[in-house]
């Protein structure tokens, strides 16, 4: 039998791999770079954040909890950062975004 | 191989600029010559150079050209108009530098390939007084006719007086005085503000003392060893960055205010990313995939730096919602869904971040909807 904290860390592991599955499929479904950058950089950032969480909690209190922790933060400071100069990178470069409008366009 | 040579006279006393390579000087008008297959007029280009952000590609520019552009030229003459007697010793020694470095940038362009494009810098106009642009196209053309040149390239951001903009009126009067004129089609990489900015002992010491902590907590020990070695390396990474990292006065109780309303800000922002993660999670995996991108803009309530950075960060991280660009207050943001749209509108995240930054009072007040700023579509 699993305890009930073993089971808060499996559940904590699931949603992060279900979050990573998403932005895995929110990339390949999504239509242009802008949406896509929605998809990766952020589902990604739960993903990654759900499991580090369960990493924290198998390592219980001490010094590795708290340098997963700062991982924690970094990776909410950094991530946003990437996705965001990918896009201005984009929009500097003039790409226009998807709009419904271009939906049935064969696109 | 090239030919580099520097000059630092003033043009008038030209002894100094004689070769040694043997090869004669073309003078005057163009001297047809043959160059590895493709025939080659003598023309010199002359280039006006100052310390400028566009500086290093204009001359990368001027030498490309030079080489391989529609007007091959056979010398490219760069010049830095100084005067002693208007901008004193310093401002001569810097501009010699900065024609030093000029040299090495087109060596560098050069490489190994060309053998025949001769590369002058010249410091002219040491000893004449320049003040007004006609004073510059004076001394330009005076050099361009001694030289025997008809093009001039000049540096977008050229403006050796540092006063009054000099480009328009210097480019009109260059042609007048019938030289061939081009602006160099190059742009300054990014702005910058200045990097290194005043700062004083408040930012040296919570400097230090943020490295030293980070420092003993990684390092996850209080042994004497940790604690000298940590000390001297917090004492270089406050030494190195104490006026970069840090902005603005210290104070302390400010500080701790703002970290604890952080602490309260951090929860609503995982409990908003959550929700939103939901929500970009169905739309990601429903079946006809129901998205309505738009790019919105809007001017966001929040100043100066710190808070307008966590704010654009906030925005990207709640999913749905990707701040695209930040100009001051306007923010650029690239929205995915409808309701993700409303909920940036309602302005929850601002109000939060103006909480952390000024306090609960600041926390109340309009969205940027009610503020009538109910982003603008970019088209």
């Amino acid at each position: 039998m699993v305890t009930l904290y073993e089971g808060a860390i499996i559940a904590l592991l699931v949603g992060g791999v279900f979050f990573g599955i998403v932005a895995a499929v929110g990339l390949l479904r999504l239509p242009d770079l802008y949406t896509r950058a929605h998809g990766a950089s952020k589902t990604d950032t739960l993903g990654a954040g759900l499991s580090l969480a369960a990493a924290a909690a198998a390592l219980g209190s001490g010094l590795p909890t708290v340098k997963v922790v700062l991982l924690l933060v970094f990776l909410f400071l950094t991530n946003p950062t990437a996705a965001h100069a990918i896009t201005r990178a984009a929009a500097d470069q003039g790409i226009e975004p998807w709009t419904s409008e271009d939906r049935g366009d064969g696109e | 191989m090239a030919l580099i040579r520097t000059c630092h006279g003033h043009h008038d006393n030209s002894d100094c600029c004689q070769l040694s390579s043997g090869r004669a000087r073309p003078v005057g008008g163009p001297v047809a010559r043959d160059r590895g297959g493709a025939t080659v007029t003598g023309e010199k280009l002359l280039v006006p150079v100052s310390e400028s952000p566009t500086l290093r590609n204009t001359v990368a520019y001027a030498v490309r050209n030079a080489v391989e552009g529609e007007d091959r030229y056979d010398a490219v003459h760069f010049v830095y108009p100084a005067s002693r007697r208007v901008a004193g010793e310093e401002y001569i020694e810097s501009a010699r530098e900065l024609l030093e470095r000029v040299a090495v940038w087109a060596g560098e362009d050069l490489g190994e390939d060309d053998p025949d494009l001769t590369v002058e810098t010249e410091l002219i106009g040491v000893d004449d007084y320049l003040f007004s642009p006609g004073d510059y196209v004076d001394l330009l053309t005076d050099y361009a006719r001694d030289e025997g040149i008809e093009a001039v390239l000049l540096d977008p951001e050229f403006n050796p007086g540092e006063n009054t903009p000099l480009l328009p009126p210097l480019e009109a009067e260059l042609e007048r005085a019938g030289l061939v004129v081009e602006t160099a089609p190059v742009e300054r990489g990014t702005r910058r503000d200045r990097l290194v900015r005043r700062a004083g002992l408040g930012q040296f010491v919570l400097l230090a003392a943020l490295s030293y902590g980070f420092y003993l907590l990684i390092g996850g020990s209080l042994a004497a060893f940790d604690l000298v070695t940590g000390a001297i390396s917090a004492a270089i990474v406050a030494t190195v960055l104490w006026r970069i990292s840090l902005t603005g006065p210290v104070r302390p109780g400010q500080l701790v205010a703002r970290l604890a309303r952080m602490l309260v800000f951090t929860p609503y922002l995982l409990y908003e990313i959550v929700v939103a993660n939901l929500h970009v999670a169905y739309v990601v995996l429903h079946p006809s995939l129901p998205i309505d991108p738009e790019v919105v803009e809007f001017d966001a309530a929040v100043w100066s730096e710190i808070p307008v950075t966590t704010l654009a960060n906030s925005i990207t991280l709640t999913p749905g919602t990707l701040t695209v660009d930040v100009t001051r207050q306007h923010f650029t943001v690239h929205t995915l869904t409808e309701s993700s749209r409303e909920d940036l509108l309602d302005g929850g995240l601002e109000r939060a971040v103006r909480f952390v930054f000024y306090g609960r009072a600041a926390a109340r007040g309009p969205g940027p909807r009610e503020r009538g700023d109910d982003g603008g579509e970019e088209s």
